[in-house]
């Protein structure tokens, strides 16, 4: 009885000898160029950058790829949707019935400013009848006073 | 008394420093898990070894971008996936098979699928029968026994196709298992 790695790595084993070959290969084309790979991190902006790509693979794989029929959908909808709505749109006649209400409206407006001068002007001379007789204030005292009297 | 070993920390700190010794038992330690995984996605000899030389020299150059040592494993194999995927778009092979999502998933070990020497043969024609991508997620599951957020990392797909990827594996090679057993007795 074997787990499947035994049975793999079982079967390919008679491959080791070259793959030791291509190791020792590899690492002499590594030590030819070791500059390539200082030990030093890099600067702090690269680094913020790729922790950035890190963090937005996630959703980006798990949101957006995952679903990216439904998101291709979407956007085809909204672009059929932007381009009818404009299609539709025809400037000319809007303009040239914004333009023919104009009076009208302007009569309109005239006949409410006039309507709201009115009323203000009513508010801000009250008849003398309509005032209450005493209306200055005074202390508490002379208030109770009164009332008792 | 049985003891559980902590498995040895791979020395990638001192890969990062430059250290030829270090890079070389890296290597030595995936060599042949990472040729298994080549070879059982493009199924060509050749180009699986020069894969696995591109997968040592990419991660040579690009050590720097991995900031957590431990998972130089998943990453190396990472590597090795995208070799493969570049491989494929060349020869226009079909890659995607998609598949719907499993409600359950297999949480199970590898090593607690168990395969007798007869079974041997009709498991690897099976494997072979599997489309490349259930085949990627399987491979990196028995080899490596990654865990399925890691393999989704390094496959580059959400955490759910990879479960319901490896769940309809298991459940052909459970089947394969089981007609064989039955034939067997």
């Amino acid at each position: 009885m074997k787990t499947p790695r035994e049975i793999f790595l079982a079967r390919h084993r008679a491959a080791e000898p070259k793959l030791n070959q291509i190791r020792e290969a590899a690492l002499s084309a590594m030590q030819e160029r070791p500059a390539a790979n200082s030990a030093a991190p890099g600067p702090a902006w690269r680094r913020v950058v790729s922790s950035l790509g890190d963090w937005l693979a996630v959703p980006w794989r798990e949101l957006i790829l995952s679903s990216r029929r439904v998101w291709t959908g979407l956007v085809v909808v909204w672009a059929v949707i932007i381009v009818v709505n404009v299609a539709q749109r025809d400037p000319g006649t809007h303009i040239h019935g914004s333009t023919a209400n104009a009076p009208v409206m302007m009569a309109s407006w005239r006949e409410e400013q006039r309507l709201m001068n009115e009323l203000l002007a009513d508010r801000v001379t009250p008849p003398a009848a309509d005032r209450p007789a005493n209306s200055a204030p005074r202390p508490r005292t002379q208030r109770f006073g009164m009332a008792a009297a | 008394m049985l003891q559980v070993l902590a498995p040895e920390p791979l020395p990638v700190a001192q890969a990062r420093a430059g250290e030829p010794a270090a890079w070389d038992a890296l290597f030595q330690r995936y060599q042949l898990p990472l040729y298994v995984f080549i070879y059982e996605l493009i199924r060509d000899e050749q180009a699986s070894l020069d894969l696995v030389q591109e997968t040592f020299l990419a991660a040579f150059r690009h050590l720097r971008g991995l900031r957590e040592d431990a998972k130089f494993g998943s990453w190396l194999f990472g590597i090795a996936h995208q070799k493969c995927i570049q491989r494929w778009r060349k020869r226009t092979e079909v890659l995607l098979d998609e598949i719907p999502e499993a409600a359950d998933a297999f949480e199970d070990a590898p090593d607690e699928l168990v395969i007798r020497r007869e079974q041997e043969a009709a498991f690897m024609n099976l494997v072979q029968q599997l489309p490349p991508p259930q085949r990627a997620v399987l491979l990196l599951h028995f080899l490596e026994d990654f865990p399925l957020d890691e393999i989704a990392r390094i496959t580059e797909t959400p955490l759910g196709t990879v479960k319901s990827r490896l769940h309809y594996a298991k459940h052909s090679l459970r089947k394969l298992l089981e007609a064989s057993n039955e034939n067997a007795a």
